[in-house]
């Protein structure tokens, strides 16, 4: 009988609709261009569940939106910000700027400000001027304009390296020269690469393959440099604007 | 709250302690002398866990003392900061540890130099130009970090503990009402009017 | 028993999550959210309606996940530390703040602004949680220049302060974490206001708020005086800001300093703390010259006072 009376008892369940899919991602951005790059691998704890998951998503020709954190959330939030996108293409006939998109974003996460999204987004690309630009955000949608960005599981690993070969900090430039502003596309693409390599040497939620997507703005000379660059794809859908690439390369699989 | 502050200057040691002996929210006594005079130069501003204080104090009193008896001359400050860090030390080590803050401040006769040593419950010590513990320290370091000199004469730097005092009781909900203070130098130990 | 009475009440905090429950299970985008209204679609409403967890208590949730201090592991990190200030003298107003984001003991970012430009004569700071002050001093931003159009004057800074204070006030207890301090000229002159998420609204000449407040306060008060020249006033909260990144690890990497004047608002600079420290401001109106840091500014003095015979030997 003593059962019977507990079953009667209110019940309270923790509700715990999260987890953390590991992997991290990046941007970086130039004068022209901008990199926005993220690994594949996807895991619960110490599981992978997938070698091949995208966190880095195309958005339009001048935006790609990088997400990290719980994939489901992630997933689901590029669904709606590209619905909301397209609901903008079809009242005014043209893709919504750079900066849009992030007060966009902005919105729509703090909209879920008493029931996050577990997702860090770093949206990079072209703004309507024709530099590089990567916002990054926290997963209530406070969001700042910066130059580079690491989020995820490695970002404590790569924001140091970044900071050091991107901003040259702690670095003092030989008499009589000063650290470049803008750093080249191809040097920018070897820094990722690098950054990506060895974070996957030094954290297990980090590796099997590397996605690295380049925004070029309009009439941008840094196309030469992707010339050369093997496998690169072109994802670019508007014609005389800016132009979206992919680059794929694989990463340690242990 | 308790607070103690300690600033060094030419050829001194300033040490000030709050005066307030408290139990829960009850101001048990308002005149409480909560610096002990070690050694002729030697003070010690004493905060923390009560009764754990006093017993301590009168420990490292008593014992500093038994030193200077047994060998005729007392110990320097650097020589006595030792002795009590490590007491400290081994007390936290201890079924029973003392929870005491210490600002221990001297004058080497030897070298003609004011010290002042920052000790902590936990054995951790450090050589500083001033110092402080409890809530006032969250003002007063940053106040002597901007208005501290080494060099200030004995009138300058009273005025530099005045205003961390000063400061304290105008930002802090807990502020103590009375202070002691109590200067070392050449001419040994001596208690000062703010 | 807390609990009962919660279920049936009105004007607690879980009725007026149920409320915005039931307004948020409606259909999240109508029509009407197309076109221009495109970026603040859920606004479109009036007030801003919010997604809730479908939990009895939607308050312990959002604790459970995203507090920091009661659990460092917890998933979702909400930046914290801070030191800003702002305070009011004869030539205006001056809001600096230092610009580091931690997130536990990782820093998170060394270049927030942490000054939201409110509007060309309104300055809010931004302590606590990032978002928090981010979105609603922007939507505060909105709510100004609709009282532009339909009162034709500037709103004051009173008024602008009240509003974001009672905005903050109907979220109360539902986890907003904010202290900012609003600043402006208005027909009143200088003003400055301190506004925090649990309510509370105070109008004063000077706050420093956020985990490095205290220590900015020790130098601030020590240096304050109503007839602050422009470039001293401007130099103090400089310093301030400085000694609170020396002092405080959650604050540091750089200051921003803006001065408020009659015409509206001016940005002044960005310092580096680190760069303070060693070599001082660099060329300002106001600066003694040379690092702030204890070390470099008491080089070469020390304590000890040896009589004349023995420093001759």
């Amino acid at each position: 009988m003593p059962d019977m009376v507990s079953l009667a008892q209110p019940q309270q369940r923790q509700f715990n609709p999260y987890a953390d899919n590991g992997g991290t991602i990046l941007a970086i951005a130039g004068a022209d261009f901008t990199v926005i790059a993220g690994d594949t691998r996807q895991s619960e704890g110490y599981s992978i569940q997938t070698r091949y998951a995208p966190k880095v998503f195309r958005l339009t020709d001048r935006a790609v939106l990088a997400v990290n954190g719980f994939a489901a959330d992630g997933n689901m939030f590029v669904k709606k910000v590209r619905q909301r996108l397209e609901w903008y293409r079809h009242a005014h006939a043209k893709d919504m700027p750079l900066r849009a998109i992030a007060r966009l974003i902005q919105t729509m996460l703090y909209a879920r400000r008493f029931f996050p999204f577990y997702v860090y987004n770093i949206l990079g690309g072209i703004e309507e001027d024709g530099s590089g630009a990567v916002y990054s955000f926290d997963p209530v949608g406070s969001y700042e304009r910066e130059a580079c960005r690491a989020a995820g599981a490695a970002q404590s690993l790569v924001q140091p390296f970044l900071d050091n070969q991107i901003y040259f900090k702690n670095q003092v430039p030989a008499p009589g020269m000063a650290h470049p502003v803008h750093l080249p596309l191809s040097t920018v693409l070897s820094l990722v690469i690098d950054s990506f390599t060895s974070a996957t040497e030094r954290h297990i939620e980090v590796g099997d393959g590397l996605e690295m997507y380049v925004v070029l703005a309009k009439g941008s000379t840094a196309i030469q440099s992707l010339s050369t660059v093997r496998g690169i794809q072109e994802m670019t859908v508007t014609e005389d604007g800016e132009r979206v690439f992919v680059i794929r390369r694989e990463l340690k699989k242990d | 709250m308790e607070t103690s502050f300690a600033i060094t200057g030419k050829g001194y040691v300033i040490v000030a302690a709050d005066t307030t002996a408290s139990r829960s929210i009850v101001k048990m006594k308002v005149d409480e002398d909560k610096i002990k005079t070690l050694s002729p130069h030697l003070l010690m501003a004493y905060s923390g866990e009560p009764g754990d204080t006093m017993q301590f104090a009168e420990y490292v009193e008593r014992n500093i003392r038994l030193y200077q008896i047994r060998n005729l001359y007392a110990l320097r400050p650097s020589a006595a900061a030792s002795w009590i860090r490590r007491s400290l030390a081994e007390s936290i080590r201890s079924r029973k540890p003392y929870a005491v803050n210490l600002l221990l401040g001297g004058y080497d006769t030897a070298t003609h130099t004011p010290h002042l040593y920052w000790v902590d419950y936990l054995g951790t010590m450090t050589e500083v130009p001033f110092g402080a513990h409890g809530y006032g320290s969250y003002f007063a370091l940053s106040l002597l970090d901007r208005y501290h000199d080494p060099e200030a004469s004995l009138e300058e730097g009273l005025a530099t503990l005045k205003r961390c005092i000063e400061e304290v009781s105008k930002r802090l909900v807990v502020a103590p009402g009375n202070y002691k203070v109590k200067v070392v130098d050449k001419n040994g130990v001596r208690e000062v009017e703010l | 028993m807390n609990t009962f009475a919660d279920r049936f009440s009105t004007t607690t905090a879980a009725s007026q999550l149920r409320h915005a429950q039931k307004l948020a299970e409606e259909e999240e985008f109508d029509a009407t959210m197309w076109g221009s209204s495109a970026g603040f679609g859920s606004l479109t409403k009036g007030v801003p309606t919010f997604t809730v967890p479908a939990v009895p208590d939607p308050t312990a949730f959002l604790r459970l996940h995203t507090d920091d201090h009661a659990d460092p592991s917890c998933r979702i990190k909400i930046k914290h530390g801070t030191t800003t200030l702002a305070f009011r003298f004869q030539g205006g107003v001056i809001v600096a703040v230092d610009s580091r984001a931690t997130a536990g003991s990782y820093i998170a970012s060394g270049t927030v602004k942490k000054v939201i430009e409110i509007n060309p004569y309104l300055l809010g700071t931004m302590a606590g949680g990032a978002a928090d002050c981010q979105f609603w001093e922007t939507y505060l931003g909105m709510h100004c220049r609709l009282h532009e159009l339909r009162n034709r004057e500037r709103i004051s800074v009173s008024a602008a302060s009240k509003y974001l204070s009672n905005l903050v006030y109907s979220y109360k207890g539902m986890g907003l974490s904010m202290g900012t301090m609003i600043c402006g000229w208005d027909k009143t002159g200088p003003a400055v206001f301190y506004v925090d998420s649990d309510g509370t609204r105070l109008k004063g000449d000077l706050f420093a708020v956020g985990s490095g407040s205290t220590f900015a306060y020790g130098v601030l008060d020590q240096g304050y005086r109503w007839d602050l020249t422009d470039e001293e006033a401007q130099e103090l909260g400089r310093r301030s800001i400085y000694a609170a990144g020396h002092r405080d690890a959650f604050s540091g990497n750089t200051c921003n300093l803006y001065h408020v004047k009659e015409a509206g608002w001016t940005f002044l600079g960005n310092y580096d703390i680190s760069q303070m420290h060693y070599e001082g401001p660099g060329d300002v109106p106001g600066a003694p010259g040379g690092g702030y840091g204890y070390d470099i500014r008491v080089e070469g003095r020390n304590s000890s006072d040896p009589p004349e015979e023995a420093a001759a030997a």
